[in-house]
């Protein structure tokens, strides 16, 4: 039992709930528990079933709100003309029309028999009409035309309250869907296949508003005209009239279903031509197709761009190619023509070494005309010779020398021989006179025993006999010599001073010069060409040339062309080398700098060369 | 359309089929209710059956429950197609509550291997609720049962809350301790003293003398179920005597009463884990054969006097009757088959109560939407006030338990005004509660009489 409420109590929340649902575990039986997970798998609320249950049961009240009112037209009928009559109207359906179910038909024909029977009015004491004149045959007549699916279809066909019209383009060049919506709707009625599609918006995507217009071209009525058969078949008499009846009739239907084929045709037609998402869409075809155009050519043009650029790069490197050939071909070329030249230098040299050997011996002869001759014929080899052959000859030349040289040595032998015998014969006279005997001593035997001191330093081991024994197995003058000797001449040599010992050497030096004569021009030909313009070569500046240099510096300004050149003309007996290095050192590092710097310079030279030997 | 609920057991395994929405039990070839679940390995052939008791024992063969299990699961569709004379193979079956996810799956597989559809398995108590259709025909209200479950070799003991047609475990205990074995034990214990003061001799060590002695006390405690006394009568026992004894009703309960003690005390112990009490216990279910008999079910009227003791299905088919009935339900479903997480539903975590008054004037509160709700739920109650008032005030609260009411815990309150007075009547107020998923309530009281109507909306404190 609720109690009252209180004055001025007022329907309120005054708190919001504790606890939210908590999860439990229920046991998974009973029917009550397949529906809550049925339930919960489609996602309804728990009324889903009451709502089913309210649905059928409004279902049901539906069918039975169906209660017809009086219908004061229907006094008006005329039973005879009931073929222009409105069937649906008749039974009270008008409302529904061919949307009515066979069972609403059927119920409404019912109520209406239960109200309108002519026994039924007779008993109210209402005039009924004879026979077939009583508008109750309408009411069965209409019954009988809806009760048929044939006839029903039939007098749907031509339902009287239909708009066959079809609005034209004009009417639809503003508002076209709400123009052609409710007219395709409505015609979609008539429509064999379910699921008409709708005419849409004008958001349709393409594929919609191509499927709507397929489907419309297409159109598959059912729509009939049978119901407006002039004649009657029934009303035949005889086979032949009845046959006649059916031609009349079909031949009219098929008029009149063409002419309905065409009605659609035009509808769809005009929608056709006034829909504005075809003319969006065909806008959009257009520009697509055009933008593909493009695109090919654009294709087409880059292409031609890759081949032409693809072509350049070819000829490019072709000819990067054959410069580089060509580049290699120069140097070659160059590198040919160096050698030559070097080939050629080396040949000149050497020609000239032929012809200065030659004519160093004489060109091997003693009298004149041999000489000439021999002049000529070396002359002639110089001419014709190659590098190496001349080199060979003057191999041979030098193994001449040798020759010669070794004969001389012979020959010299002899004579100090001869000499030393003599020398020999005065030196055993002169034992006692002590001191340095020098006599007895010639230049070579002083040399060996100053090389063979040298030899056998002090502390070797018996040291003087040693010595001893090495001047008489290798002096040429055959003098046997005991260790006093050779002390007492290292001695004297020693005592001498330092002087005579230059002495000794220089002449050692003169007679090997003397003898060997060719020997250091031979050492000297090659590098003597690798120091040239050596700056250490260079000799000190002149103040005359000081100053003719500062004058040309003076007279050829720096952007003069071939300044140098010209300034080193200037300058007698300087080259533009040493003229631009004066240049420099004077007016810039004093001449000690520059000393040092060339004497750096020339070292790197040789090094240089060294390596460029190797 | 049929389909065939199986329990097995320990000890026995019983068959039930549903048709034509009936569920019975099906008697197997023997004529037999309950089939003994067991299998006796001879050797050439297998037999189920009741004979099988004295032949079991598996000679050097090594045999797993489940090939055991197959077996037996054969013989009940066997049995249960020659019943429906029809090849039925959609079955529920049911299993213990404690049995664990693998049990559950060696079980099902087991049965597939005898050629079953398992459509599910369910739990025995739920089953055993089933079979009294509890909660089954108005999906609202909330009770309590208990399940008392004695078999041939547990005892196990099952709460259940019965909310909106769905069942949910509270608390369960089962004790492998104890069970119809033991009584037989203790009667042939009995007669072996029996024979021993009038034959003098002592067979308790003798298995063979044991073992027909312990057949003899079967048949004698069935007897006494339903009878005052009964006859144990076994020919030549032990050394050529025969064995004649009569044992009473009144001494086999005697000769058994720790045990009754025992099977009454775990009823206690549950309760008490729970915290209810035995008026918190709407209705009793009996189940296992061993709840036949007539003492102990007095024991168990005692403890709940007020309560319906469910028996009228006999005890030791009422599982499998629900596996049938169950198996209707699932029958012709397109996927009957379950995910774990459909078990787990939202429920509404508190009682909804509304304040009113009582004859006498004093205070009341009424629960109109009961916790443990499966969400969502609609709640109709026509409530009433005296007529002679303008204006009814309902004060909702939420309660947890049986904590007393005090104002914190009012949260709403509707108030209808200006109602047309009637001295000799009362206001008609219909009130629905609506629960969503989430926990928010929605509140509509509508006078019947003038159609005046109130709507509130209550969100879940986040």
């Amino acid at each position: 039992m609720l109690r009252g409420a209180h004055e001025g109590q007022l329907t309120a929340v005054t708190g919001a709930l504790t606890a939210a649902s908590v999860l439990c575990q229920v046991e998974p039986v009973g029917r009550w528990f397949e529906a809550f997970i049925k339930r919960r798998n489609i996602n309804v609320s728990a009324s889903f079933q009451e709502l089913e249950d309210e649905k059928e049961l409004s279902e049901e009240s539906g069918d039975e709100e169906l209660q017809l009112e009086e219908f004061p037209m229907l006094k008006t009928l005329d039973p005879k003309d009931w073929k222009n009559q409105d069937h649906y109207a008749v039974l009270g359906l008008g409302n529904i029309r061919y949307r009515a179910t066979q069972k609403q038909i059927k119920a409404a024909h019912k109520s209406m028999v239960l109200k309108h029977h002519p026994d039924k009015r007779k008993a109210a004491g209402e005039q009924i009409g004879e026979g077939d004149n009583d508008y109750f045959t309408c009411i069965t007549k209409a019954y009988e035309i809806l009760s048929d699916p044939v006839k029903r279809r039939a007098f749907n066909s031509i339902d009287p309250t239909f708009d066959n019209s079809v609005p034209s383009k004009s009417e639809a060049k503003e508002n076209f869907f709400e123009v052609f919506s409710p007219v395709f709707e409505r015609n979609a009625r008539w429509s064999n296949k379910k699921n008409v599609p709708k005419l849409g918006d004008a958001n349709s995507s393409f594929e919609e508003v191509d499927a709507f217009y397929s489907f419309w071209y297409n159109f598959d009525s059912w729509r009939e005209f049978s119901y407006l058969d002039e004649e009657e078949k029934e009303k035949a008499e005889c086979r032949d009239e009845r046959r006649w009846i059916e031609k009349q009739n079909r031949a009219a239907r098929a008029l009149r279903k063409k002419e309905e084929m065409n009605r659609i045709r035009i509808l769809v037609d005009n929608a056709y031509s006034c829909d504005p998402r075809i003319k969006k869409f065909k806008e959009e075809e257009k520009a697509k197709k055009e933008a593909e155009k493009k695109a090919k050519v654009e294709a087409k043009r880059k292409e031609q761009e890759a081949k032409e650029k693809q072509r350049q790069a070819e000829l490019e490197a072709a000819r990067l190619a054959k410069e580089k050939e060509e580049e290699e071909v120069r140097q070659q070329a160059l590198v040919a023509k160096k050698e030559k030249e070097i080939q050629k230098k080396a040949i000149k040299k050497e020609r000239q070494k032929l012809r200065t050997t030659c004519k160093n011996w004489n060109y091997f002869s003693d009298n004149e005309a041999d000489c000439v001759k021999m002049m000529e014929e070396v002359e002639k080899l110089c001419d014709r010779l190659e590098l190496a052959r001349i080199m060979l000859y003057i191999y041979f030349a030098t193994q001449k020398e040798i020759e010669e040289i070794n004969e001389q040595i012979r020959r010299e032998k002899e004579e100090a021989e001869a000499r030393m015998r003599q020398a020999t014969k005065s030196s055993e006279k002169l034992t006692t006179g002590g001191g340095g005997g020098s006599k007895n001593w010639p230049e070579d035997d002083l040399q060996l025993l100053i090389k063979a001191v040298n030899l056998f330093p002090a502390g070797t081991n018996s040291r003087w006999e040693v010595i001893a024994n090495y001047m008489n197995l290798h002096s040429t003058t055959g003098i046997k010599r005991t260790a006093k000797d050779v002390i007492n001449k290292a001695k004297s040599l020693q005592k001498l001073d330092p002087h005579q010992k230059d002495d000794i050497n220089k002449k050692a030096f003169d007679k090997f010069k003397k003898e060997h004569g060719v020997v250091p021009q031979m050492d000297s030909a090659a590098p003597s060409e690798r120091f040239e313009g050596s700056p250490l070569d260079s000799s000190p500046w002149t103040t005359e040339e000081q100053k003719l240099l500062e004058q040309a510096l003076k007279t050829y300004p720096v952007n003069t062309p071939e300044r140098w050149e010209k300034i080193a003309a200037a300058v007698p007996g300087r080259s533009k080398k040493d003229c631009m290095k004066r240049y420099k050192v004077s007016f810039s590092y004093p001449e000690l700098v520059e000393m040092v710097k060339a004497k750096k310079a020339a070292q790197e030279q040789v090094m240089n060369a060294t390596k460029v030997k190797k | 359309m049929a389909a065939i609920g199986v329990h097995l057991g320990a000890t026995c395994a019983c068959a039930a089929v549903y048709k034509d929405g009936r569920a019975d039990v099906v008697a197997n070839d023997a004529g037999d209710r309950v089939t003994p679940a067991v299998v006796a390995f001879a050797d050439n052939e297998e037999i189920v059956e009741k004979n099988g008791k004295l032949q079991y024992e598996i000679d050097n063969k090594l045999i797993s429950p489940e090939d055991v299990a197959k077996l037996i699961f054969s013989k009940m569709k066997e049995t249960a197609q020659s019943a429906l004379g029809s090849d039925v193979n959609d079955v529920v079956i049911t299993v213990p509550f404690d049995f664990g996810e693998n049990q559950k799956n060696a079980l099902g597989e087991a049965a597939a291997a005898a050629g079953f559809n398992v459509m599910r398995l369910i739990h025995e108590p739920s089953a055993a609720l089933l079979a009294y259709g509890i909660g089954q025909d108005s999906p609202t209200g909330k009770s309590n049962v208990l399940v008392y479950k004695l078999g041939g070799a547990s005892l196990s003991i099952t709460i259940l809350e019965v909310n909106s047609g769905m069942y949910r475990v509270l608390a369960t205990n089962t004790d492998d301790g104890i069970g119809g074995v033991c009584f037989t034990e203790a009667l042939a214990q009995h007669l072996a003293a029996e024979f021993q003061r009038s034959c003098k001799h002592d067979i308790r060590g003798n298995p063979r003398a044991m073992m027909k002695l312990m057949n003899s006390a079967d048949v004698a405690k069935h007897s006494l179920s339903t009878l005052g006394s009964a006859n144990c009568f076994v020919d030549s026992l032990y050394d050529g005597l025969d064995f004649d004894c009569n044992v009473s009703r009144a001494r086999f309960e005697l000769i058994c009463s720790s045990l009754f003690t025992k099977c009454v005390e775990a009823i206690k112990k549950l309760l008490q884990q729970v915290a209810f009490t035995a008026e918190d216990i709407n209705k009793v279910v009996l189940c296992g054969g061993s709840a036949r008999i007539p003492k102990l079910q007095q024991l168990i009227k005692d403890i709940f006097p007020n309560v319906e003791l469910l028996s009228s299905i006999p005890p030791d088919e009422v599982i499998p009757i629900g596996a049938a009935i169950e198996a209707g339900i699932l029958l012709g479903k397109e996927n009957p088959s379950l995910e774990e997480a459909a078990l787990f539903i939202e429920c509404s975590a508190k009682d909804i109560l509304f304040k009113g008054v009582d004859e006498t004037g004093a205070d009341k509160f009424m629960v109109l939407f009961p916790s443990g709700t499966p969400l969502p739920a609609r709640r109709q109650h026509t409530l009433h006030a005296p007529g002679n008032t303008s204006s009814v005030c309902l004060e909702l609260y939420e309660s947890l338990g049986k904590s007393p009411m005090n104002e914190e815990n009012k949260f709403a309150q509707i108030v209808l005004q200006d109602l047309d007075k009637k001295e000799d009547g009362l206001h008609d107020i219909l009130t629905v509660l609506t629960m969503k998923r989430d926990g928010s309530l929605h509140v509509t009281c509508t006078d019947q009489d003038t159609g005046k109507c109130e709507v509130i909306t209550v969100e879940v404190a986040s």
